[in-house]
């Protein structure tokens, strides 16, 4: 955490990601065209106002034509557009699509706090993650909607429930920032009414006070970039129990959650059309299928956490080529917990 | 309903009304002759009325919210109430104030004058336009009565569906007022189509009817899906059907592309009457037609049209397809295009002009400069990667009011200043206008643009409380909050004081050339006397007589001592 940060400049937070050079370019490529723009037609407009000032002896010409100069300044900023739109959506599906070596962490977001799940089934309330590698992050509301927002990595996507969403980055360097959320999610005032003392902190790790009043503004939390040696540290002391349930003959966190996936394969009667050994039954064998993409009847889908929750819960919605829409909906029969450990067991059968 | 075919005399007004030829104010008196009436003009001035104390009371909200975040942690209210606050700031400023404000004031009031007619088409239908806004109205009010919803004037899904039962009565509320905005905007296209004078042919209808007539295209198009949204949400609410709320299957982001159908197009219900306001004010302040007359008036039907093709740009990072993105962020970039044209056209309007530093002109240079910075600052917002960072921080908070605030108010302040005079026969105080106006100005500047700054360096929107690292820019835009209030409230005053201390206005005080100076001030019953013909255009001051131009100033000065002998002709 001692590398020096890349300088916040006086309109934008440093930069801590592969993408906030690409963007804040652009950032700034428009400012300076704004004011470029701005600046000619205010002084335009004063100049004129005051030049041609109503006094005695002046008379307003009558106004002429120049189609000319308005077919001019109609067309030319279609050019400039044309290229704003141009780098802005190159940079957006920069942002869209993840690498396909990501170290994916799942995120909780809920009223009012972010959890944060790690490859190895460790959480915390505070996102760890290393320099120089990408992560994506799979995103999931319980309640109302919430956006996961880190100024310094400019990056923000809406946490939706009902539907995962993900945002992936590559932190450039060591460092920390702010997590915040950015999409309204209520909040409250507790104790009698709100009546309790609500006092900011200056403790930067927790600057609102916990147990008063709390809401979306409080959904507050703390973005680690580390080296490679202080991930795997904090790995180790969240989560990692793999190596103690090893050493008591049990599962770690991940395993148990694809273990209780498995029984669930079993149970809510999943193994009646789906394999696990890659023979096809009446619907595609789990195996390997997970990030593969699948052709199906309203096109080319990649099976990800998206597609499989809805697979399962309106299966109807696309279908895999070459299989009947035979499976019914498990809609109400499955909690969200559950669908995590389906996932789970689905990602095991590699 | 008033005759289509305008009759020099009869038809409703002068049957039900009193003397079509006394002048509106005197023409009946007493209570119901308010409450019932079907003049144009008394409804202009009902609605005036409502939307002053709507604009009173959201603006009450933001003064209040602006102390709030003037320091870290609690200031005077706790975080339920700051966000039933900025709820009810917003609510209160969209759908009780910005949308109905011009066209229900000065729309009712000057688009009948402006072509010519003695009424709106549907008299009937514009009055039952005002109760349904005051039965909105109070509707929505009742949910402050109610516990107070909390939503943000959005009405997100899930959270509206889960929180208190406020929502109702506040939706129902916009409901209704949409319905209100429906008949004002069905009244103005006919009226326009069907009850222009002799003479004015649709190149010399005036540019603030072209503007009200893009209004009320984009209000009878899209209210109805705003109607069909909410009416989902109770519904939602009530019986738990399962469109919006994930539990029950529903989609959340379903919500926003129907909110936003309506209320993207709301934006441009919004800034275009305040585009038509500005337009009227630099012909007639600079004594010449607008440059590219006709493009103004297309570019105003272009919003409207682009208007409903843009809402998902206010979706870029709520989870949409990569594939719809990139269809929003193109075609909102073409927003920019007629946006463009109207800056550039009124500025080129300024040229060999002859420029009056009256206090409406002052506005409509600063919506120029306002608006200039609101339109740049959607280019950030539009191109979608810069998009991804600013959207949902106080940039967004910044960029809108300078387009609603720093346009359709400015615009709206200077209108009011504007045709003041001929709506009340009263002139203010220029001084005490142009001194309001600064503080308006500067007020509106340091409050706002603070927040561009904070918004860009990573603050986020709707925050009760804040990182320390954000406290001076809260610090300066409270300040310019109350800079700004300060600004309103005197200008509040000196239209006010106008009425019982100002001036007599004459018929045309500030020499212009657009047809609504034409009639008495304050126009009588049915507006003109006798149908006018008309042989120009609304702007062609070349084209004008000396009468038609002529104030009317000298004969003012005339008749009150020190007595001043004017050689003009009456100019009526």
């Amino acid at each position: 955490m001692n590398e020096p940060n890349a300088p916040a400049t006086f309109q934008l937070p440093e930069q801590m990601s592969t993408v906030s050079g690409d963007i804040d370019w652009l950032y700034y490529f428009i400012y300076w065209l704004s004011v470029v723009l701005f600046v000619a037609i205010v002084t335009t407009m004063i100049y004129w106002a005051i030049k041609y000032r109503e006094r005695k002896g002046h008379k307003a010409e009558p106004t002429g034509h120049n189609l000319t100069l308005e077919i001019a300044w109609t067309i030319a900023p279609l050019f400039i557009l044309a290229f704003l739109f141009h780098k802005g959506f190159q940079g957006y599906m920069d942002l869209a699509v993840a690498p396909a070596n990501s170290i994916e962490i799942r995120v909780n977001a809920k009223q009012w706090s972010w959890e944060f799940v790690y490859p190895n089934g460790g959480s915390s309330s505070e996102l760890h993650v290393p320099a120089h590698k990408p992560v994506k992050l799979i995103m999931g509301s319980g309640d109302v909607l919430h956006s996961f927002y880190v100024p310094a990595l400019r990056v923000k996507r809406d946490v939706v429930p009902g539907m995962f969403t993900s945002v992936w980055f590559e932190a450039t360097h060591v460092g920390h920032d702010d997590i915040a959320c950015a999409e309204y999610c209520g909040g409250r005032s507790t104790g009698p009414s709100g009546e309790l003392p609500y006092e900011p902190s200056d403790d930067p790790r927790n600057p609102y006070p916990p147990g008063q009043a709390t809401g979306h503004w409080a959904m507050h939390a703390m973005l680690f970039v580390e080296t490679d040696d202080d991930y795997e540290k904090f790995l180790k002391s969240v989560g990692d129990k793999c190596e103690e349930f090893a050493s008591t003959g049990k599962l770690c966190p991940a395993e148990i959650a694809a273990a209780q996936g498995q029984r669930l394969y079993g149970n809510k009667g999943c193994l009646a059309c789906h394999t696990t050994t890659g023979a096809p039954g009446i619907g595609p064998s789990w195996k390997g299928i997970w990030g593969k993409e699948e052709s199906t009847n309203v096109g080319m889908v990649k099976v990800d956490e998206n597609y499989v929750r809805e697979s399962i819960l309106d299966p109807q919605a696309k279908i895999v080529t070459g299989f009947g829409p035979v499976m019914p909906t498990f809609r109400g029969q499955v909690s969200n917990l559950e669908l995590d450990e389906l996932m789970a067991y689905i990602k095991s059968l590699k | 309903m008033a005759a289509i075919d305008m009759p020099i005399a009869g038809g409703h007004a002068s049957d039900a009304h009193g003397d079509p030829d006394a002048m509106y104010l005197d023409a009946k008196k007493g209570i119901a002759s308010w409450m019932l009436t079907l003049d144009h003009k008394r409804i202009g001035l009902m609605y005036l009325t409502m939307i002053s104390l709507a604009f009173l009371a959201g603006g009450t909200f933001a003064l209040l919210l602006r102390i709030e975040l003037f320091s870290r942690g609690k200031t005077i209210v706790d975080a339920e109430t700051y966000n039933r606050f900025f709820t009810l700031h917003g609510a209160i400023m969209v759908f009780l104030f910005i949308i109905p404000s011009v066209p229900g004031a000065l729309g009712n009031f000057f688009l009948p004058i402006m072509v010519g007619a003695k009424d709106v088409a549907f008299p009937r239908l514009n009055l039952l336009s005002f109760y349904l806004y005051l039965c909105g109205a109070t509707l929505a009010l009742c949910s402050i009565v109610m516990g107070s919803i909390d939503t943000g004037w959005t009405f997100y899904t899930p959270y509206s569906v889960q929180t208190t039962n406020s929502v109702i009565s506040m939706t129902m509320g916009v409901f209704v007022l949409g319905f209100s905005s429906i008949l004002t905007g069905l009244n103005f296209l006919v009226t326009v189509h069907t009850m222009r004078a002799p003479g004015i042919t649709w190149t010399r209808l005036p540019l603030f009817v072209w503007g009200m007539y893009a209004t009320a295209l984009m209000q009878i198009l899209a209210t109805p899906v705003l109607a069909i949204t909410l009416l989902l949400l109770c519904a939602e609410r009530f019986f738990g059907i399962g469109i919006f709320d994930p539990k029950l299957g529903g989609d959340p982001v379903l919500f926003q592309h129907f909110f936003w159908f309506y209320s993207h197009p709301a934006v441009y219900i919004m800034i275009v009457p305040g585009m038509a306001i500005v337009s009227e004010l630099i012909a007639t302040f600079s004594r010449r037609a607008i440059f590219g007359q006709f493009a103004i008036a297309m570019s105003s039907i272009a919003l409207a049209l682009l208007g409903f093709l843009v809402w998902g740009h206010h979706m870029f990072t709520a989870g949409m397809s990569e594939f719809s993105t990139m269809l929003f962020s193109a075609l909102t970039m073409l927003v920019a295009i007629p946006s463009g044209v109207k800056v550039f056209n009124w500025t080129a309007t300024l040229y060999r002009g002859s420029i009056v530093w009256a206090s409406p002109m002052l506005y409509a240079l600063a919506f120029i400069f306002l608006f200039a910075i609101g339109g740049l600052t959607g280019l950030f917002l539009g191109t979608l990667s810069v998009d991804v960072h600013l959207t949902d921080t106080y940039f967004v908070v910044a960029h809108f009011h300078y387009v609603m605030m720093g346009g359709t108010v400015i615009g709206f302040l200077g209108g009011l200043l504007y045709w003041w005079p001929k709506m009340t026969g009263k002139m203010h105080d220029e001084v005490k206008a142009k001194i309001g106006f600064v503080f308006v100005f500067v007020g509106f500047n340091v409050t706002f643009m603070s927040q561009f700054i904070m918004g860009s360096r990573g603050m986020p929107r709707r925050y009760y409380d804040y990182l320390p690292q954000y406290e001076p820019f809260h610090r300066a835009s409270t300040i310019g909050s109350w800079i700004l209030g300060i600004g309103l409230f005197l200008t509040a005053y000196t239209l006010l004081e106008a009425l019982w201390k100002g001036k007599k206005a004459p018929r045309n005080p500030w020499g212009s050339a657009g047809y609504e100076w034409m009639t008495d001030t304050p126009p009588c019953l049915v507006n003109f006397h006798e149908t006018p013909i008309i042989t120009r255009g609304p702007y062609d001051y070349h084209l004008a007589t000396p009468e038609e131009l002529a104030t009317g100033w000298d004969e003012v000065e005339a008749a009150a001592p020190p007595a001043k002998k004017s050689d003009r002709p009456h100019s009526k």
